[in-house]
């Protein structure tokens, strides 16, 4: 589902952000992505959605290259990708149901389908009833969870999220992490980036250990350590 | 389809609604522009009336009278033709009376009074007579022998009237059209400047866009809507400036006596509802250059 092959990416010409990284992704496997802050997590995930462009080696998703990729296309590849992130992204003027709305709306879904989606999304992520709330009406775990419902409302095949849980209490992101499970079952690719230790450790899934860079380690029911 | 064309019009208009003052500012400057290019042209238009009878070379005109024998128009082509090395005899060019009377109604469209007075019948027929020579004092003392043939009742000098008149069209021309210039640059940029702070004050909702996969038309097109319809209102009022602006002309024009030649710079309706959707066109065409510049800047993510 996503492989990358000796991607190296710098930032201006001394920082390098990712040297040399390979790995694969099959098509249903939940993997996180460890290492302090600066190791490079999201410029994998970035890479992986385009939003950076690698300056060696080649990004593969769901059998596209996505660096010869013509930027026309980029749109349509990432409507097979969720993001989520550390701060939600929520858009504050509009309520629960228009944040999820607005997803679909925006790729020219026509509105049958959006009112027939967004409910069963919401009720999936747990808050049905609270469609017409704000986003500063919810709690932090809540608003993450409207998050969530934006990334899977179109049914991604891919899942992203950098640090979903860095915002949250334990109790709160151990019920996001469960979410992410969920969707995971679902069949959906899911890449997190976290320096959680809980997390990574209570959910023995697969870890690829970022250092400065560079993969150090990358292992099946891993560990954080 | 439908909603997405809904989609991209409800945006721009929340847009539009959103940032009044600089929207305002964007389309008064538009107005004011757009005023300028439109008086332009009817200047030019206004100008060219006075000189339509000089056309391709043409410096002198000889006025036969209307009353004259042919045998009198002959003799007058004869000697104009005599000095061959004077007068292009190729060019030579005699307007009889029905010609002369549709070049008339041109020149003399803002006076109504002077062309009621011709007819075809006692309106004078006309040579237009092109020189070879760069002299002009062999053409001015041509220009005396002519006046002297039986029949002819004036011989008109382009030196006297088109000197004065062309010097001054072109300085007027040149001086409204930078100034124009200027200001459509001008109105570009705060069309410009406009959109890109609609599209930064609305950066969250964008990257929560390209993030969902909206493309870059998507995202795009309302914005350019909305340069598009500060041009076109600026254009709108441009249009009503022109209006009033050359129907003062018109009125102020019509107090002179007749004949004195003021009033060829009346310039016909027809050609200023041409310039006046010409001038929607340009405005329509400077917003949407405004803001596709800045959202496509912008976009570059």
């Amino acid at each position: 589902m996503i492989r990358l092959e000796s991607v190296t990416k710098r930032y201006g010409t001394e920082t390098v952000a990712v040297r040399d990284a390979s790995f694969d992704i099959a098509k249903g496997d939940f993997v996180f992505l460890v290492g302090p802050s600066g190791s490079g997590k999201s410029t994998l995930l970035r890479l992986i959605n385009r939003q950076e462009q690698p300056e060696r080696g080649e990004v593969w998703v769901a059998g596209q290259n996505v660096n010869e990729m013509a930027e026309s296309r980029v749109p349509y590849l990432r409507r097979n990708m969720g993001n989520v992130f550390q701060d939600y992204k929520l858009l504050p003027n509009k309520t629960v149901f228009e944040n999820v709305a607005f997803a679909l709306e925006v790729i020219g879904k026509p509105r049958h389908v959006i009112n027939r989606q967004v409910p069963v999304v919401l009720e999936l992520v747990g808050l049905a009833g609270k469609e017409d709330r704000f986003p500063e009406q919810l709690s932090g775990g809540e608003q993450q969870r409207v998050s969530i419902a934006r990334a899977f409302v179109n049914r991604p095949l891919i899942m992203l999220a950098d640090e979903p849980t860095g915002n949250l209490d334990p109790a709160t992101g151990e019920g996001i992490m469960a979410l992410l499970e969920e969707i995971n079952r679902t069949g959906t690719t899911v890449v997190m980036a976290t320096h959680d230790h809980r997390v990574v450790n209570a959910m023995r899934k697969r870890v690829i250990q970022l250092d400065r860079g560079v993969i150090v380690r990358d292992q099946e029911r891993g560990v954080y350590e | 389809m439908i909603a997405r064309i809904a989609y991209a019009f409800r945006e721009m208009w929340a847009s539009f609604r959103r940032n009044l003052t600089l929207t305002v500012a964007a389309i008064l400057t538009s107005a004011i522009a757009l005023l300028l290019v439109g008086t332009t042209f009817l200047i030019q238009r206004a100008f060219d009336n006075l000189l339509v009878q000089w056309r391709g070379d043409v410096e002198m005109i000889v006025f036969v009278r209307s009353d004259a024998t042919p045998e009198q128009i002959s003799l007058i082509d004869q000697t104009i033709k005599a000095a061959p090395t004077i007068i292009d005899a190729e060019k030579l060019q005699y307007l009889d009376k029905t010609q002369s009377y549709e070049e008339a109604k041109r020149i003399f469209v803002g006076d109504p009074v002077t062309l009621s007075l011709l007819t075809p019948d006692n309106i004078p027929s006309q040579f237009k007579v092109v020189p070879i020579t760069q002299d002009p004092e062999l053409v001015r003392s041509l220009s005396e022998q002519y006046r002297s043939l039986p029949g002819v009742q004036d011989v008109a000098l382009a030196e006297d009237e088109f000197q004065v008149i062309s010097t001054l069209s072109r300085f007027v021309r040149t001086v409204t059209l930078v100034m124009s210039l200027v200001l459509l640059v001008v109105a570009v940029g705060l069309i410009w400047n406009t959109i890109r702070t609609a599209m930064f004050a609305r950066r969250r909702e964008i990257e929560v866009m390209k993030l969902v996969g909206a493309t870059n038309w998507f995202i795009r097109v309302p914005f350019m809507l909305e340069g598009l319809l500060h041009g076109l209102l600026g254009g709108i009022a441009s249009c009503g400036g022109l209006w009033v602006l050359n129907s003062a002309w018109t009125n102020g024009v019509a107090g002179f006596k007749p004949g004195t030649g003021i009033s060829s710079l009346v310039v016909p309706s027809s050609y200023l509802t041409g310039v006046m959707l010409m001038i929607l066109a340009i405005g329509a065409l400077v917003g949407a250059i405004g803001s596709a510049i800045a959202a496509s800047r912008f976009l570059d993510v």
